[in-house]
């Protein structure tokens, strides 16, 4: 819990130094104050942690753990953002004070015990990342991913929103413990009005995460908003609304499994299918990113198809590869767009004459998100396919297969540009703090990969 | 705990939607019917504040009314966390003080972030 309260006090401390014109501080600051919170919260791990706040929050190691990867992600996410922010405006501080924010939401959301909280983390997050999608004012493209992701966010939390309300009408109450009591004492009897919130919370979490069939907003906003932003979205936020999502049904609705499987089933199918087959016809990096960021959530919700009490584990070991290897790849992004101004798969070639360093760090994290075993990417596959194959759902495997191909496919692309495809290009100038997250990020795939148990039994 | 409420226990709202809806069609239709119409240009035109209307009212307008709107809303909405604070002021004890003061100070903290920003000054 004082993580939390470290992270806001922090985020408030930014503000005041930004205030008193203290801009070199920032970003020093901020790492330093993360760092002072993962600590904390990493002490707080408890395997029999009792719920806090009247019942609001419950700080288990599932909390720790996924308030641990996000508060880690984000350091690596700050890192990268030496001199970004000072392009676009003076307004400095402010962006870090939302990020800050927005990560104090997402601590909510890992530890809620009770909905009303989920929704109060859920809404601490979106508001702060409306404002950061729209931070570059005169480009169109940010303006409008901005206002997409206002009006689809709100949308979505309303009919979140209507689920809890729902479900408090069927079982009289907002805590994820007496809503279990509820549908334990009889779950062939429950309340239709159960049923309907069920899939209104399913509907409005999918939303946030960008599961098909509600990702249209996904490539827009990802592709508009400013690259650290989308970077911070595509992995950050991603994680926090799939850790959300599985503490809800793992902690409440798993004795319903027959009535929600097959629309998480029905979810991942099309997410997987939908991501990586427009993700193949996409010309420009950072919109292929997001439509893999699409498919990648179809891979997640494995965990939760199989449930059982390892899911947990499975889904952090996932989206620990899967957004380490995405910050190396908005990493180079980043780079690229600040020095050639477009981010086509044309502008990688002859990277890796130049860029030797930029190149290999980004082959490993392309061949971490297509699943080359040796990656963190191919251990976070295995453990989720292995998940489903033992609930027997050999058909979604053999699918999620054929969908892993095709996703070699176009993050190879980038690969064969950079290595094969020859051109007169100008060396790319690396920051060392980028050389630091990269190096860094690099290492912790390769090790993930070769040496999974360190994380794998966490939870 | 459980309260069992059957469907009759929702007549009384279902009578309120009821009255209020037939309220107010009915005022509507009733002035419709008997009131005198007499209309001239000037009563058809629209009006704000007595003063004649001057061009197109999608005019921009300064951004500074909107931020004097939003932090009114902002330190307005505070003073609803107070009542609740003060009719339980007993019960809540030394530790409800502190915790207000945290809350408080926040806002304060807020207030100090908006003046210094220069949100709220209008000279230029």
């Amino acid at each position: 819990m004082s993580a939390l309260i470290t992270i806001t006090i922090l985020a408030l401390l930014l503000l005041y130094l930004g205030l008193f014109k203290a801009k070199k501080a920032l970003l020093p600051v901020a790492l330093i104050g993360l760092m002072v919170a993962l600590v904390l919260s990493l002490m707080e791990w408890d395997s029999n942690a009792a719920p806090i706040f009247s019942n609001m929050m419950l700080y288990d190691r599932f909390a720790v753990a996924f308030s641990g990867i996000t508060i880690f992600l984000t350091i690596l996410i700050i890192a990268l953002s030496k001199d970004y922010f000072e392009r676009i405006s003076s307004n400095v501080a402010e962006y870090y004070a939302l990020i800050l924010f927005s990560l104090a939401g997402i601590i909510l959301m890992v530890s809620y015990h009770n909905l009303s909280m989920l929704f109060i983390g859920i809404e601490i997050m979106s508001v702060s990342l409306y404002i950061l999608a729209g931070i570059k004012k005169r480009d169109f493209a940010s303006n409008e991913a901005a206002l997409k992701y206002f009006l689809m966010g709100a949308f979505s939390t309303g009919i979140l929103l209507f689920g809890v309300t729902l479900i408090y009408g069927a079982s009289g109450s907002f805590d994820l413990e007496g809503i279990k009591q509820y549908i334990l004492k009889d779950p062939t009897a429950v309340s239709p009005l159960l049923y309907t919130g069920i899939t209104l919370l399913i509907v409005g979490l999918s939303f946030k995460v960008g599961a098909a069939p509600f990702h249209f907003w996904v490539p827009d906003v990802y592709e508009g908003s400013p690259s650290l932003i989308s970077a911070y979205m595509s992995t950050v936020v991603k994680v926090a609304g799939f850790a959300a999502f599985l503490r809800l049904i793992m902690f409440s609705f798993a004795p319903l499994q027959d009535f929600w499987i097959p629309m998480i089933i029905g979810m991942s199918v099309l997410s997987l299918l939908i991501g990586n087959v427009t993700a193949v016809y996409q010309q420009h990096f950072k919109r292929m990113l997001a439509y893999s960021s699409i498919s990648h959530v179809g891979y997640m919700l494995f965990a939760i198809i199989a449930l059982n009490g390892s899911s947990d584990n499975a889904v952090f070991v996932y989206a620990a590869a899967y957004s380490v290897a995405t910050i190396i790849a908005f990493g180079v992004l980043i780079l690229l767009q600040g020095q050639v101004g477009n981010d086509s798969f044309d502008s990688f070639n002859g990277l890796a004459r130049k860029n030797p360093f930029l190149a290999l760090t980004l082959t490993i994290a392309m061949l971490s998100l297509a699943g080359i075993p040796l990656t963190a990417g191919f251990i976070g596959k295995f453990m989720m396919f292995s998940k489903a194959l033992s609930s027997y759902h050999i058909f979604l495997v053999v699918f999620a297969a054929l969908n892993a191909m095709i996703g070699i496919f176009y993050y190879f692309k980038v690969i064969v540009a950079m290595y094969f495809k020859e051109e007169d290009r100008k060396e790319l100038i690396v920051p060392v703090y980028f050389k630091l997250v990269l190096g860094f990020s690099a290492l912790v795939t390769i090790a993930l990969g070769v040496y999974p148990d360190f994380i794998a039994s966490l939870i | 705990m459980e309260v069992q409420s059957l469907p009759v226990d929702y007549l009384p709202i279902l009578f309120q939607m009821l009255v209020a809806l037939g309220f107010v069609v009915l005022t509507m239709t009733i002035t419709h019917l008997i009131g005198p119409k007499r209309k001239t240009a000037d009563k058809l035109s629209p009006f704000e504040a007595g003063i004649e209307v001057v061009g197109n009212a999608r005019t921009p307008v300064s951004i500074k009314y909107f931020l004097v709107a939003i932090l009114f809303v902002l330190f307005d909405i505070e003073v609803i966390f107070m009542y609740p604070w003060a009719v339980n002021f007993r019960e809540f004890g030394v530790e409800g003080l502190i915790e207000m003061f945290i809350f408080m100070a926040t806002l304060l903290l807020g207030y100090i972030y908006v003046i210094k920003k220069k949100a709220i000054e209008w000279g230029d």
